[in-house]
């Protein structure tokens, strides 16, 4: 497992915090039980201590002793642990466990309370003390009473029972560890299945991951889900161009083979051959600009949103250019659009979509050519019209096949409808053919407002999978913490 | 007439060389965008013919460097994106006709006679009617200075009549002359055409010859 591995983050994470509790619980009971082993102790000292002072008397000479003394056991052994002694100026009387030594004598201890402390006791030992200083009914004397206990003892039982304690909480953690290891486990379980289901995805596009996934894990298998859609219909998307522009580019190789041959069997005159290689050029060359069309059209359809484009400047530009050429200079141009109108297309791309219109209308106008724009509240139109010939309702039905070039007369140019269309479609809006009132052809296209914001989010779907990826991811997140 | 070429592909370049030589042109070829830059600038040529896509300096930029620097020639662009904006941006830049790659030489020559008698008609470049001055080279317009926003159609009227302003041109010769001799002549064309330019330069700028024609006068009296 690596640093970065999740498991091991939780694992770690939980045995560590468990160790810290249970170790925060052991001494914490340690210290607990040591105090109430001290209180166990003061309270039998002091039982006691009432039974030593009850039986003390002073005799008239001033001799203290203890009428009553406690009978523990322990007393009577030299060194017992158990001590007692009652002093009162330079005499004093001690148990028979203290054998020759004396407890110290206090100057803390109080009249008026039990006081305890801890001293250096004889034999080594350390004690618990236990004192306070008595005054006899009908006596001026000042007793000081003491008893002690060696602490011995009680360090041995907390030690006992802190170790048996440690033991246990040890065990304890291991147990709880265990759990969180199971825990992480089972938690990590749909983890481990989506990772086999995505590398099966990797393998076969068509794949999809299953549904039945915890709701924590949900949002993030629909998101990738999602993903895979619109990626596969991308490389769907992609593959069918590529075969467009093989298909596009066999009948003019075919036709080029065929020419060839006929030269190098010398059965085609210079002219002929020429002119067949020329037409197989032409084919080859439109098949690729149709390809670039659909290229720039799909780039259009990925474009910023934000794009805003006046169609009235992009229009006044492109008439500067037309305007230079042999026919474009006899002409009559009547721009009818509001200054303040706005394209939600790049001004790249309109150009390229009014371009070829404009040069159409160029090429077949008589007299004028006419670009007018209108808005409505759903729509922007804008039209493109000349005076020309114009074409019949056969032919425009014709043109508005898809494939089928707008002018099959003019040379080589013939594909900007194409282009125009692509890019049209792509940004949501409609093409149509029509006559003019002047005349000739009227070519009209037209966005509808809303479908354009509409249309451009649902015609992006890398971004539009990604924002909502983004989106679950934050649920998934929220639901997790 | 001497003519330019710069392009730096080296089948297309002596391929146009030889087209326009045997067209009867005199030829310098440039392969590069500074070499074109300083030969534009030191010759005289009667037109260019300029590839935009250059090693060392874009076509645009030579262009651009061309007319800073006040030669006027012809310039005909030829283009291998063949998109829209760079046809607008040569234009802007002040080229004079495009063409998009791969065409056909025919068409090349065509363009660049066309071009030529377009731009070199006129042995005078500025001609002056009252306060009104015609550049015919750059085919723009003053009007007490400022310039005029005229159509490539309303300025070639102005052309021909401030050419003839010691007479009334007829609707018909007009006719013939915006719209080319092969379309029929439409008096009521032209006098819209009149009448747009009319409110552009001063309705009395130009006199009605009942019966003769147009006359451009310099409007004062």
């Amino acid at each position: 497992m690596t640093r970065h591995s999740l498991r091991l983050r939780l694992l770690v994470g939980a045995a560590v915090a468990v160790f810290v509790a249970l170790a925060f619980a052991w001494l914490a009971m340690t210290l607990l039980f040591q105090r109430h082993l001290e209180l166990r102790v003061e309270q039998e000292l002091r039982r006691d201590a009432l039974q030593l002072v009850a039986g003390l008397s002073i005799d008239p000479a001033g001799m203290i002793t203890a009428q009553q003394p406690p009978t523990d056991p322990r007393l009577s052994i030299p060194a017992g642990g158990l001590y007692w002694q009652i002093s009162a100026n330079q005499q004093s009387q001690r148990s028979r466990s203290l054998w020759d030594q004396a407890l110290p004598s206090s100057p803390q201890a109080d009249a008026t309370e039990w006081r305890t402390r801890q001293i250096d006791g004889p034999f080594g030992q350390r004690l618990f003390l236990l004192e306070r200083i008595v005054q006899p009914v009908g006596s001026m004397e000042r007793v000081l009473v003491q008893l002690a206990l060696d602490e011995n003892e009680q360090t041995v039982a907390r030690n006992e029972f802190s170790q048996t304690l440690a033991l246990f909480l040890l065990l304890l953690w291991a147990v709880l560890a265990g759990a969180a290891w199971i825990q992480v486990q089972l938690g990590l379980k749909p983890l481990q299945r989506l990772r086999r289901e995505l590398s099966g995805l990797r393998h076969n596009a068509s794949e999809r991951l299953s549904a039945d996934y915890p709701q924590e894990v949900e949002p993030l298998t629909k998101a990738i889900n999602d993903l895979a859609t619109a990626r596969e219909a991308d490389v769907k998307r992609a593959r069918q161009r590529a075969a467009d522009l093989a298909h596009g580019m066999k009948t003019p190789l075919a036709a080029l083979a065929a020419q060839s041959r006929l030269i190098r069997e010398g059965r085609s005159d210079p002219q002929a051959a020429a002119d067949g290689l020329d037409r197989a050029i032409s084919a080859a060359g439109a098949a690729v600009e149709a390809e670039l069309a659909r290229a720039r059209a799909a780039a259009s359809r990925h474009a910023r949103q934000d794009a805003q484009a006046s169609p009235l400047a992009v229009a006044q530009k492109l008439i500067l250019v037309l305007e230079r050429t042999e026919k474009g200079m006899r002409l009559d141009y009547v721009l009818d659009v509001p200054e303040t109108m706005r394209l939600a297309i790049s001004a790249e791309d309109l150009s390229e979509v009014l371009g070829p219109l404009l040069e159409n209308a160029v090429r077949f106008a008589r007299r004028e050519v006419r670009v007018s724009g209108s808005t409505t509240d759903d729509t922007i139109t804008l039209s493109v019209e000349d005076d020309g010939p114009g074409l019949s309702a056969a032919e425009i039905a014709q043109v508005m096949v898809r494939g089928v070039r707008l002018d099959q007369a003019g040379g080589g140019h013939g594909l900007g409808l194409a282009i125009a269309r692509e890019l049209v479609e792509a940004t949501g809006g409609t093409i149509e053919l029509g006559t003019s009132p002047l005349g000739g052809l009227r070519i009209e296209l037209r966005w509808n407002r809303a479908d354009r914001l509409a249309s451009s989010t649902d015609n992006r779907p890398s971004s539009k999978v990604l924002q909502a990826v983004k989106a679950r991811l934050q649920t998934a997140f929220a639901r997790l913490v | 007439m001497r003519a330019l070429v710069v392009e730096d592909d080296p089948d297309v370049g002596p391929d146009v060389v030889r087209a326009l030589q045997a067209a009867g042109f005199i030829v310098d070829l440039a392969k590069n965008g500074e070499d074109a830059w300083f030969k534009g600038d030191v010759e005289d040529y009667d037109i260019a013919v300029l590839d935009l896509g250059l090693p060392r300096l874009d076509g645009l930029s030579v262009l651009k460097k061309w007319r800073a620097n006040a030669r006027t020639f012809p310039v005909l662009i030829l283009s291998a994106r063949g998109d829209w904006t760079e046809k607008v941006e040569g234009i802007e830049a002040g080229a004079d006709d495009y063409l998009a790659k791969p065409f056909e030489m025919g068409e090349l020559i065509t363009r660049v006679r066309s071009l030529i008698r377009r731009t070199a008609g006129h042995s005078v470049s500025t001609l002056t009617v009252g306060t009104l001055q015609i550049d015919t080279r750059r085919m723009t317009a003053n009007l007490d200075g400022v310039p005029l926003s005229l159509s490539q159609l309303e300025f070639r009227l102005l052309n021909y009549l401030a050419h003839h302003v010691d007479r009334a041109v007829p609707a018909s010769e007009l006719a013939d002359h915006l719209y080319g001799a092969n379309e029929a002549g439409d008096s009521n064309a032209i006098e819209q055409l009149v009448t747009r330019l009319r409110r552009k330069i001063g309705t009395k700028r130009i006199e009605t010859k009942r019966g003769f024609g147009y006359v451009l006068t310099a409007g004062d009296e």
